[in-house]
């Protein structure tokens, strides 16, 4: 069977993705810049900025001068790796073979694949339909090899179907540019003249060898036919999820512990040899009547612990409603991360947070009272007390910072400051007694101050004077003064308690 | 009991203080302290201008540093004398040499070494431990420095609000008994004001590369680093008076002051035991018999009497004979130079050979060279060639010693721009907003952003972050950054340099530099001289090589003759391209209508284009009274002895500066300080000032109050782009000597330019064609003929022929280009000759596309296609052997038109010698009724035309409002435009894009000057693609990815 290959040339490919999130760039001159030696460059420029004089590679001071009005953004050139890898898989509908072309183009195998459309025209305009409604700028060509499909995408004129057999008449007429070769050869070929393939395609091998290299017949020859092109086929990737059917449908709470049960293993049984452990899963039953029943689980750190796992879902399984029953039991990961075998401690339970079984005891209080219940605290780099730590956003988040030794702060610290009544000697002495929820506390030893500023970046005010102090009975107590002695009025807090 | 403070971090300690020496001093005065000690981070470098202000107030400053150590706690470190003082120089000096740039790598065993003379405070770690204690390690140290150090060391205690201030102090008791190390009390000070915190917090940011939101524990937790007054510290330090007590001691023990640092000329520049008055006036006699002969003018000899008699009053004999020595070096080593600056242009020097500028050509009083009111010595900056300048310096680093000779620093301060980055960097902002608010720093002023200009980027002026960034970069504009080296300013001694100021590596190799700066020198009153470089010297020195080696004449800058009417005519008609100074358009259009007859005329010419004078509205009324369309008259009768020369009208900084002084009752150094305060942008308050006190005199002593802001204008003028008369004699002779080897040798001058590049305005594609307008024929490059350099070869006609040189193609390099020429012996026949030169493929590929195998009958792409084969390596390795290429059958290559020839020319040398591009399209130009640019000439004044053309420069002054002036050429000359500031806005991307531009207009004729002053302009670069397309080429450029906007599928469907 004779082979066909389609080239697909996305033409604005990144402004396109950023125009599908913000729709009005369609309508506007639109380029991405990214910085480059010290200065920015335009990256990529949709069709109204391109109809403007503007092209990716000019300098962007450049493009505003002649644009002033010209919308930018910053490019993620991260995110076409991506994209182009998402069409691929996308394309898979019009054939298996599937391969992306750096940086802005896919290649089709469609050797039998377009009779089942009705023909290539056919073919190819419902590729281009089907791309264009989603909102990409392509153009579409085919022919009898990969090379020339990819030139006349780019170079050719109409009509971009290349018969059978014709290719190599199609390359003719279009330039060097047309063989994919490195700049520096284009570049030469056209100094010496030779603006068109056919002024040299017909020129002894051995002379274009020495002046142009290996590469260069490598190119030509995959473009006529003489070398075989391989294209290397995007494979979707298989996600964590485990169907079993039942023969008869479930209605039972043990009947559907035990699917439960038997997909857990499977699923951890992967998760396990894959060194993977699973964040967020949900456990869906489909019921005869066509409605889905599911209940998720959230786990502190990535699992892969059956037993463990089984008892968050345990907790949930009552709120399924089996009603005629259930034939069919999923079981889904739907996040998960890396989960590498951890040696084992020899003294078990001296490892802290990285203790498996307090992860677990965290997972199994949550899933009773609620994640928002259970706190920890982290500390933050801020003089200021109240912003000296922050909640951590999960178990294992790790320290920015140390906690600080160097000053001493109370075990206690009060969520906001309460006014208390002083009695002390100025300018900075520390007080001599307070009163805090009507009760007299005759201070003895007290030490201070300690002056802390605004964090003026964040809130103005007053500076505090913090002192610890200790009364009669041996307590002791984290007091400041908001405000300078000098000033007239200033207040009195108690801030927390030392143990 | 008065306390003094020991420990001050200003912003010399780089991005750690946050106020300016004289911020911290001014405060101290205010608050009645008798002396403040200044205690940077390993340098001295801000103790000068801590000097200063202090005199002005009346205060002391102790001139210290702090020393951090690579092995120990750091210390404070006062001299007490001169000698201790110049041990710690020296020991900084040790430090600063040891490590690169920027660092100083210091260890206690130089501290000790260095000691002797010095208190030292040693500062303790800022926290203590979890028992409250310092550690161990730190008891230690105090032990080692009390050994080392005897008496002389005192333990450094701060209330700094910490909470454990009481600990602290305790512990610094309990050590200060067990060591027997006195406590002394310091605030260590990092800013003059609490205010100033918010500052300090940001620097800090810049210096650890955060913002200052996750800054964290790298702030200091209060304000508290701020100068106290007297009073506070006793309060703080009540428990420990003894600690006040020892301030005092320490600071009485300190009593060296900087003003006991005597510069002394070196001495060794006398020859028979002469003293240096005796040597100055035998060299000087010596000079002026060598030059005048036996018979010396009387007036000549008048003025040599009376100046020697000036400088040995003012005893600056060493000084003259110092630039002397420079200058007879270089002059021994054929390096040309030339001295300008105020002393330079006095008889002296002439007869020194210091200056070639005849003294008779211009009438200006000796005391005008020296300003005796500034006790200041001397000014002499001399120019060297520019390829050559560092052999003089390394000259001088070799006479001297590098310990007796440096260069001056440069203080780098914090700009607009990058202050404006770094504190929006800290604040957190992003890149994109900091680099819209730097993109508005032109419109910074004293007042601050224009709120309706930040509206129109974007930014919302009274967001509370964006305020807290703009108040604090206008606080951080002038800050300190790094000490740069200085263009050339030397400083030379008789003793050793390092006594007098720590001396650091440069950046560059082989270059030292000082820690000071040309103010602090100034201030100081040490003798500097400029070493500067200058191309031009050096296009006229190869210039002089030329015309000996072709001409076999003999020319030096003195011996070139003097007042030659055919130099001035050629002047007179701006025929000045490559000229100095005077060949920018702006020049070219005054030089017609000023009409330069006579030296001083060219002295005013280089002077009345700037933005003095310009800005000052003095340009059209001189003009008109040079024309007698106006008559001479003198404001008043005291101004007329300063204005005499220039017909009434200020153009020189001087003349603007005496009139401050004759007609607002400035005094001298209040008129300097105008001047420099104009330079500087930080000192914003003082221009007011200055203003205010100018205007009113004036207007006091019965100006005009409209006169005396152009003066005022005009000074404000000078402060950037200063231009005294003196300097500008100086190149008024360089202008007549440039001009001179132009008129009468072009091809000497365009070969000499081109060899000198870059420098000047001109492309050397411009500088060629106007020599070949004055009859130079000009030869391509060639493998065979041509040389590195460019170079003359045999007569054609009057003049020789220049035959362009390697260095005209663009990526060639000078070593292989030597390789080349080396092996040429009789000249190469074949390409195999060449291949076994060792050339890369490459090179011999940019050789053929600058077309340079003429010679051997190859045009550039028969040439590229017998030197790309990627083969010839394997040939050189075994030569001789026959090889099947020479065998390989005779391709056919599309032969190029003479089009793409000049397209290609253009590519590789920027200029080719076969056409111009222009006149390829010629026919369809015509077909537009566009005028060629030698036509417009016969146009009428006022009349349309339409002339197109290559942009050749594009100019848009300051000083003009917002009009860009455009320069195009096409094949028949060059055609100046003027687009008004509506227009530029309107056809931005025409002129930012076309290289073939087409423009409509009127026609004004000015005297000889034209211009076209546009209404309409068009890109016509299309044309010029079509030079380079064959047949269906240019359709088959890689499509535009918009050219196509309808699918042939979709339209079926």
């Amino acid at each position: 069977m004779a082979k066909r290959f389609v080239s697909i040339w996305f033409r604005h490919l990144a402004t396109d993705w950023f125009s599908l999130r913000q729709p009005l760039l369609k309508t506007l001159p639109f380029v991405l810049r990214a910085p480059s030696h010290g200065r920015m460059m335009i990256t990529a420029a949709n069709a109204i900025a391109e109809k403007k004089d503007i092209h990716r590679g000019m300098v962007l001071a450049d493009a505003r001068a002649i644009h002033p009005s010209l919308e930018v953004q910053d490019d993620k050139p991260e995110i076409l790796d991506k994209l182009l890898r998402r069409l691929a898989e996308w394309c898979i509908r019009f054939t298996p073979v599937v391969a992306i072309d750096p940086f802005d183009g896919l290649l089709l195998d469609a050797s039998g694949c377009a009779h089942l459309w009705g023909g290539d025209v056919s073919y190819l305009s419902d590729i281009e339909k089907k791309l264009t409604l989603r909102g990409y700028d392509v153009r579409i060509a085919m022919a009898d090899t990969v090379g020339v499909a990819w030139a006349v995408a780019r170079f050719g004129k109409h009509p971009l179907i290349i018969k059978e057999g014709m290719h190599i008449e199609a390359l003719m007429a279009l330039p060097p540019e047309a063989l994919r070769l490195e700049p520096e050869v284009i570049e030469r070929l056209h100094k010496l003249g030779l603006h068109h393939v056919r002024q040299f395609i017909n020129m002894p091998r051995t002379s274009m060898r020495r002046r142009f290299g290996q590469y260069f017949i490598q190119q030509l020859n995959k473009a006529i036919g003489q070398e075989m092109e391989l294209l290397e086929p995007v494979q979707p990737i298989e996600p964590y999820h485990e169907r079993l059917p039942c023969m008869e449908p479930i209605v039972s709470a043990t009947g559907i512990e035990i699917a439960l049960q038997n997909l857990l293993e499977t699923l951890c049984l992967r998760l396990q040899q894959e060194q993977k452990g699973l964040r967020t899963s949900v456990f869906k039953g489909y019921r005869v009547d066509g409605k889905i029943e599911q209940i998720e689980i959230v786990t502190s750190r990535p699992s892969h612990n059956v037993k463990h796992l089984f008892k968050l879902f345990e907790l949930k399984i009552s709120t399924i409603e089996p009603a005629l029953g259930i034939e069919l039991f999923v079981l889904e990961a739907l996040k998960v991360e890396d989960h590498l075998p951890q040696q084992s401690t020899m003294w078990e339970g001296s490892s802290g947070l990285e203790d498996v079984r307090l992860a677990e005891l965290v997972d199994r209080l949550a899933s009773k009272v609620g994640m928002h219940a259970i706190h920890r605290y982290v500390p933050d780099e801020h003089y200021w007390p109240e912003r000296s730590f922050k909640s951590a956003v999960s178990l294992h988040e790790k320290l920015t910072t140390h906690w600080r030794v160097d000053k001493e702060r109370p075990l206690q610290l009060l969520p906001t400051p309460e006014r208390i009544d002083v009695t002390a000697p100025i300018p900075d002495y520390p007080p001599m007694l307070f009163r805090y929820k009507s009760k007299i506390h005759t201070i003895v030893r007290a030490d201070g101050p300690e002056r802390i500023e605004q964090e003026w970046w964040l809130q103005q005010g007053q500076h505090r004077d913090y002192y610890r102090v200790e009364d009669e009975e041996g307590n002791r107590y984290w007091l400041f003064r908001l405000g300078h002695y000098h000033d007239k009025i200033y207040l009195w807090f108690i801030h927390g308690f030392f143990a | 009991m008065r306390y003094t403070e020991l420990h001050v971090t200003t912003n010399f300690s780089f991005l750690r203080g946050g106020s300016h020496p004289e911020e911290l001093v001014e405060q101290a005065a205010r608050y009645g302290y008798d002396a403040i000690a200044i205690t940077d981070r390993n340098t001295l470098a801000g103790i000068v201008r801590a000097h200063v202000v202090a005199k002005k107030y009346g205060i002391r400053i102790i001139p210290a540093c702090r020393l951090d150590l690579l092995d120990g706690a750091s210390l404070l470190a006062y001299p007490t004398d001169k000698d201790a003082y110049s041990r710690i120089s020296n020991l900084l000096t040790v430090g600063n040499l040891r490590a690169e740039k920027g660092k100083c790598n210091l260890y206690k065993a130089d501290v000790y070494q260095y000691a002797k003379g010095s208190k030292f405070i040693i500062i303790p770690p800022a926290t203590l431990n979890e028992v409250f204690d310092f550690d161990d390690a730190f008891n230690k140290v105090v032990r080692e420095y009390r050994d080392a150090l005897g008496d002389h060391v005192y333990i450094a205690a701060s209330r700094s609000y910490g909470g454990n201030d009481a600990k602290e102090l305790y512990r610094i008791a309990q050590l200060v008994k067990q060591f027997n190390t006195p406590m002394v009390a310091t605030n260590d000070v990092h800013y003059h004001h609490p205010m100033r915190r918010e500052l300090q917090d940001v620097v800090t940011c810049v210096r650890e590369k955060c913002t200052i939101h996750n800054a964290g524990f790298r702030l200091h937790p209060n304000a508290e680093r701020y100068l106290k007054v007297n009073e506070e510290m006793l309060r703080l330090f009540r428990h420990y008076p003894d600690a006040i007590l020892q301030t005092q001691f320490i600071a009485d023990a300190c009593a060296f002051s900087l003003d006991h640092l005597k510069y002394q000329y070196p001495k060794e520049i006398t020859t028979n035991g002469r003293t240096p008055q005796e040597e100055l006036i035998f060299l000087c006699w010596q000079g002026a018999h060598a030059i005048f002969g036996d018979n010396i003018p009387e007036k000549i000899k008048e003025n040599i009497h009376y100046e020697l008699t000036f400088i040995e009053q003012a005893s600056y004999a060493e000084y003259f004979l110092t630039v002397y020595d420079i200058v007879r070096y270089a002059r021994e080593k054929k390096i040309l130079c030339q001295g300008r600056g105020s002393a330079a242009n006095s008889t002296v020097c002439y007869c020194l050979g210091i200056t070639s500028v005849d003294p008779s050509k211009f009438d200006l009083l000796f005391e005008r060279f020296i300003s005796s009111a500034r006790n200041e010595p001397p000014d002499i900056d001399v120019d060297f060639e520019h390829e050559r300048r560092e052999e003089v310096m390394q000259y001088i680093y070799k006479k001297y010693g590098r310990d007796r000779a440096a260069i001056v620093a440069t203080v780098t301060q914090q700009h607009h721009k990058g202050a404006i980055r770094d504190v929006g960097k800290a604040m957190g902002l992003s890149i994109d907003t900091i680099n819209r608010l730097s993109g508005l720093i032109w419109d910074f002023k004293d007042e601050g952003f224009d709120k309706k200009r930040m509206i129109s980027q974007g930014i919302n002026p009274d967001d509370v972050t964006i305020r807290k960034v703009l108040e604090l970069t206008a606080q951080f504009i002038g800050f300190p950054r790094q000490l740069g080296q200085h263009t050339g300013g030397f400083v030379i001694t008789q003793g050793k340099l390092s006594d007098l100021c720590p001396i650091l590596n440069a950046r560059m190799e082989d270059r030292t530099n000082i820690e000071w700066n040309k103010d602090d020198i100034d201030a100081l009153g040490f003798m500097k001289i400029d070493v500067l470089a200058l191309g031009m010297l050096t296009c006229i020195r190869k210039a002089f090589d030329l015309v000996k080696k072709h001409y076999d004449v003999d020319l030096t800058l003195a011996n070139i003759p003097q007042d030659d009417p055919k130099v001035y005519d050629m002047v007179s008609h701006a025929d000045t391209i490559g000229v100095f100074q005077i060949e920018s358009r702006a020049q070219q259009s005054m030089l017609p209508r000023l009409r330069p007859k006579c030296f001083y005329d060219l002295v005013i010419e280089v002077a009345i284009v700037r933005p003095g004078p310009i800005q000052g509205d003095m340009v059209h009324p001189y003009l008109r009274r040079r024309n007698g369309e106006e008559p001479v008259d003198y404001p008043s009768k005291e101004l007329e002895e300063i204005l005499g020369r220039t017909l009434g009208v200020p153009l020189f900084q001087e003349q603007a500066m005496k009139i401050a002084i004759v007609a607002a009752d400035f005094t001298p150094t209040e008129a300097d300080e105008l001047r420099r305060s104009m330079a500087t942008f930080k000192a914003k308050g003082l221009v007011s000032h200055f203003k205010e006190k100018l205007v009113s005199g004036m207007i006091r002593k019965g100006y005009k109050e409209e006169y005396a802001l152009r003066v005022f204008r005009q000074l404000e003028g000078f402060g950037s782009y200063g231009f005294p008369e003196s300097h500008a004699v100086s190149f008024a002779l360089l202008v007549y000597v440039s001009s001179w080897i132009k008129c009468y040798y072009p091809d000497v001058f365009v070969c000499a330019l081109l060899n000198s590049l870059p420098m000047g305005f001109y492309q050397p594609a411009q500088l060629i064609i106007d020599a070949r307008k004055h009859g130079v024929e000009v030869r391509p490059v060639d493998i065979n003929e041509s040389d590195w350099d460019n170079t003359l070869e045999e007569k054609c006609g009057k003049y020789c022929i220049l035959r362009l040189g390697f260095r005209q193609v663009k990526g060639l390099r000078e070593n292989d280009m030597n390789m080349l020429i080396k092996a040429r012996k009789n000249g190469y026949t074949s390409f195999h000759l060449l291949r076994e030169t060792g050339l890369t493929e490459s090179v011999l590929e940019l050789l053929a596309d600058a077309d340079a195998f003429r010679s051997i009958g190859h045009d550039r792409r028969q040439a590229l296609w017998e030197v790309s084969t990627k083969d010839h390596q394997l040939q050189a390795l075994i030569p001789n052997q026959l090889i099947h290429q020479s065998i390989e059958e005779k391709i056919a290559l599309p032969e190029m038109t003479l089009s793409e020839h000049v397209v290609q020319d253009y590519a590789v040398t920027s200029l080719s010698l076969k056409a111009h591009p222009v006149s390829f399209v010629r026919k369809q130009l015509e077909q537009l009724h566009v005028l060629s640019a030698a036509s417009l000439e016969h146009a009428k004044n006022g009349e349309f035309v339409k002339v197109a053309g290559l942009i050749l420069v594009r100019q848009r002054p300051g000083t003009a409002n917002g009009i860009c002036f455009i320069t195009i050429e096409d094949e028949t000359g060059t055609a100046n435009l003027v687009f008004f500031q509506k227009l530029f806005d309107q056809y931005r991307k025409e002129i930012i894009q076309s290289r073939l531009l087409m423009v409509e207009g009127q026609l004004q004729r000015e005297g000889e000057v034209i211009h076209v002053i546009v209404r309409r302009c068009y890109n016509f670069s299309k044309l010029l693609q079509q030079l380079t397309s064959k047949e269906d080429y240019l359709s088959l450029k890689p499509l535009s990815r918009s050219d196509e906007t309808s699918s042939p599928f979709l339209s079926k469907n």
